[in-house]
């Protein structure tokens, strides 16, 4: 059994070697974290645990206990935005929007470990993350300016 | 449809538009016997609480159609965009449709929706002239309510007008629509109307789709390609933990258990006898297999006589390109739920033809179309290759074996594996040309890998140049995996050998490849987007090789026209784009914002197709069928990009999701060239370089 905290609520998972990606989404209803590989390669899985990205499809519910998750669903707080998915909102850095989840809490743990990241910086953090429709250019901006606006 | 859906002002008209399309009979020909459903069904209600709600069979992909009809009836309507809701995609609520593709959503649906939202505001002004007792010309429709244009306290919502004259109206085919000079909402950049959701994770896509009971399915899958199920043993899968039947319908086996771990557990260790094939062609065979097999020549372009015209010409240039498969890759693989309640079925599916699957399912099932609801959730990209949708007729079958609702999501693996490609080519292309760059001769013979879809293959063939002497012919040709839609269809596959050829004869000749394709070229629309796109770049006439890595092409796909011109760098192996500057004709502009969207997102997707991707195969095994092998552009490959967009507003609107694609992976070997000095003919450039 392992006991967490998703999005501030207290779990318990009967099963340690219960995948994450496949408890968080099927056990918990939260299927804001999408499946995209299943191998490590994309980025659609990315939750936070502790503030750290972590990519769920490779980590099981025994490795996460006693952590903090957040996953996208709960990322806004008391129903305003991250300064991440607003930004989003605002570059319009979507299109099908299956990658997206990934990216803003990959982003979201970024600006947690540095305020204001260069574009260098930003493409370094996401180069895990995999959008085929190909919105990257938004999705920079977006970041560079969720700075701004979590800096303001 | 219900009590709450008709409740209202509704206003019906024609469903299958434009059915078959004008040219090309693209359903049919691609999906055999469509049955359309001409209507009439509801486009448009205003509710009773004034908010207006659209109904479109399209699915939304991330193309933003969405978006786009949402503009379209709050213009007319005069309401903001936040009270307008559209439904698409349900086979039980919406306008039978065709299918999700060739861009084809703005073009028709956009304009039935315009329609359908132009009748409803004047329903609500001939019925608020009754209640104002004002005389229709003296009303305007402003914010979600009708009001006197004299005196502005003289007013009544939309919602009080629905409720006192509810009823169902028919669109009127020549009702005015709103002029693009007048648009306050089209052609303005406004927020995505359902970004929110997404940014929330609270979009519903097919992998999120959860029924109460539902069982999660693993498939069985055959070693290779073709191979033919001996037997089955399930004795060891059948008491795995959490497994709760294993079933074989027809050619579907499933392990179904109570979580999709147990169920591909169970799978794990379920035994299977197979017959395989051992004719398969692999990746190294297939250029020379296409050469030696094809058939069914179809003549694109037949004009004088490219023999006589090759013999007459000062110069002459003969070329073979050849363009691997290439993997689709959606961000979400696909999946689907089915649900039966006694002998009616009930399919999520995140399709681009939920009506087109449903007759499928009927066909396949052995009941009535009408026993079938499909209902296309968010689609996590599609590029047109959703179209064929497997897991919906899997989950159908192995739902009604086990009487609970049943889940079928593909993995990476299988949704690479297992779905379809698009298809390979080899195109020989001759030309003569004299030596002031006028093309005298152009012949184009293209095999595509695409057995019984032959059109996937001619689309974007015709030449755009000027020739006396031209002759374009595509043939299909052997097809070792399977072929399927893609972006432009084989429309960026045929521009490729067409674009490159262009730089080569400009090297030929030592002249400006802009320079070039503007001698060839007498429409209007080409020459704009190309030299807006040149202007942008800040081209520098050149010949190819100049060391610089400047590369153009230019093209068309579905009615629209582009260019766009790369700027590359290559270190070993590893080509760089830093930057792209392109233009796009698409007639009249509804929402620019989503068509730079969608032309960036082409750009980067050609980008992939250019530089590292490419199918491998052997044995009827894929052999990269996952991210560890199969590379497609990350955000540290992007170039950076501008997008002009010059179309007309008299122009009809035409797509915008595809055209894009199409010059890109030339305009980048043309400048790869330009730097290397190295021609290369087959793609992806990094596998050659
Ligand atoms: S699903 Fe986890 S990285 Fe792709
Ligand atoms: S928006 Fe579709 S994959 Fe990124």
């Amino acid at each position: 059994m392992a006991t967490m905290h998703v999005n501030g609520e207290r779990h318990e998972a009967p099963d340690n070697r219960r995948n994450l990606l496949s408890y968080l989404r099927y056990d918990l209803g939260l299927t804001g974290t999408k499946y995209g590989c299943g191998e490590g390669l994309c980025g659609a899985c990315t939750v936070l645990v502790d503030g750290q990205p972590l990519k769920a499809c490779l980590s099981t519910v025994g490795s996460v206990a006693g952590g903090q998750v957040t996953t996208i669903e709960g990322l806004a707080n008391d129903g305003e935005l991250h300064p991440v998915q607003q930004a989003f909102l605002d570059e319009t850095a979507l299109q099908c929007g299956y990658c997206i989840p990934g990216f803003i809490m990959t982003a979201a743990g970024l600006l947690d470990r540095v305020s204001h990241p260069t574009r260098e910086q930003v493409r370094e953090a996401l180069a895990e993350n995999m959008c085929r429709c190909g919105t990257y250019l938004r999705i920079e901006r977006a970041v560079i300016s969720a700075a701004e606006i979590a800096n303001e | 449809m219900s009590e709450q859906e008709t409740g209202g002002l509704v206003i019906q008209g024609p469903a299958a538009l434009n059915f078959p399309p004008p040219s090309t009979g693209y359903a049919r020909s691609a999906y055999g016997n469509v049955t359309p459903d001409f209507g009439p069904a509801p486009w448009v209600s205003v509710r009773p609480n004034g908010h207006v709600r659209v109904f479109a069979g399209k699915v939304e992909y991330g193309q933003g159609i969405r978006w786009g009809l949402a503009m379209a009836a709050a213009e007319e309507l005069r309401v903001p965009l936040d009270v307008v809701e559209v439904v698409l995609g349900d086979t039980d609520r919406t306008p039978w449709d065709m299918g999700t593709f060739g861009s084809q959503s703005t073009r028709y649906t956009g304009v039935q929706v315009r329609k359908a939202a132009a009748t409803a505001r004047q329903a609500l002004l001939v019925a608020a002239s009754t209640t104002l007792d004002l005389p229709v010309e003296q009303l305007r429709c402003e914010g979600g309510a009708v009001t006197s244009a004299s005196d502005p306290a003289r007013t009544v919502s939309y919602a009080e007008l629905v409720r006192e004259h509810p009823g169902v109206r028919d669109l009127l085919e020549d009702v005015p629509v709103t002029p693009a000079s007048d648009f306050a909402v089209m052609g303005h950049d406004t927020g995505r109307v359902d970004a929110l959701d997404r940014v929330t994770g609270k979009a519903v896509y097919s992998q999120d789709v959860r029924r109460p009971g539902m069982l999660y399915a693993a498939l069985l899958r055959p070693p290779s390609y073709g191979a033919r199920l001996v037997s089955v043993d399930d004795t060891a899968a059948s008491h795995m933990p959490g497994v709760v039947q294993v079933v074989q319908d027809g050619p579907v086996v499933g392990v179904l258990a109570e979580s999709d771990e147990q169920a591909e557990l169970g799978l794990s260790v379920l035994q299977a006898e197979w017959e395989e094939r051992d004719d398969h062609i692999s990746q190294w065979d297939l250029p020379a297999a296409l050469a030696e097999h094809p058939h069914d020549p179809v003549t694109i372009q037949d004009d004088g006589d490219p023999e006589r015209g090759l013999q007459r010409a000062a110069h002459t240039l003969e070329a073979t390109y050849y363009i691997p498969y290439v993997s689709t890759v959606p961000m979400e693989p696909r999946a689907a739920v089915a649900e039966w309640d006694g002998d009616h079925l009930t399919v999520w599916a995140g399709t681009q033809r939920p009506f087109g699957i449903r007759g499928e399912l009927a066909a396949d099932l052995g009941i009535d179309e009408s026993q079938i609801h499909v209902i296309a959730p968010e689609l996590g990209g599609g590029f047109g290759a959703k179209s064929i949708y497997r897991p919906a007729f899997e989950a159908a079958r192995l739902a009604r074996t086990a009487g609970r609702p049943v889940r079928v999501a593909y993995s990476r693996q299988e949704e690479m594996a297992w779905t379809t490609f698009r298809p390979a080519a080899l195109i020989t292309i001759r030309s003569g040309f004299a030596s002031d760059g006028a093309l005298l001769a152009w012949d184009f013979n293209a095999i595509h890998t695409t057995t019984d879809r032959p059109m996937i293959g001619q689309r974007g063939s015709e030449s755009p140049y000027t020739a006396p002497d031209r002759k374009v012919v595509v043939s299909s040709g052997p097809a070792p995996l399977r072929p399927g839609s893609y972006r432009s269809l084989g429309g960026a596959v045929n521009h490729f050998a067409r674009e490159v050829h262009m730089d080569e004869i400009a090297q030929a000749l030592s002249m400006d490849p802009v320079e070039l394709r503007l001698k060839n070229l007498e429409d209007r629309r080409y020459r704009r987007v190309l030299e807006t796109a040149a202007e942008s770049f800040g081209w520098e006439p050149h010949t190819p090789g100049s060391g610089r890595g400047h590369g153009v092409a230019l093209g068309w796909d579905v009615g629209s026209y582009a260019a766009e011109c790369v700027e590359v760098r290559v270190r070993g192996k590893e080509v760089s784009v830093d930057r792209v500057s392109s233009a796009i004709d698409c007639g009249l502009v509804y929402n620019p914002e989503g068509i730079r969207n969608q032309m960036e997102g082409s750009i980067v997707m050609g980008l992939g197709t250019a530089l590292y991707e490419g199918a491998e195969f052997e044995g009827g095994r894929l052999l990269n069928g996952s991210f560890a092998r199969y590379r497609v552009p990350r955000i540290n490959n992007v170039p950076d990009m501008d997008v002009a967009i010059v179309g007309d507003d008299n122009e009809p609107p035409t797509g915008a999701g595809e055209p894009g694609i199409v010059p890109i992976a030339p305009a980048i070997a043309n400048a790869v060239y330009d730097v290397t000095g190295t021609r290369l003919r087959e793609l992806p450039l990094q596998r050659h370089l």
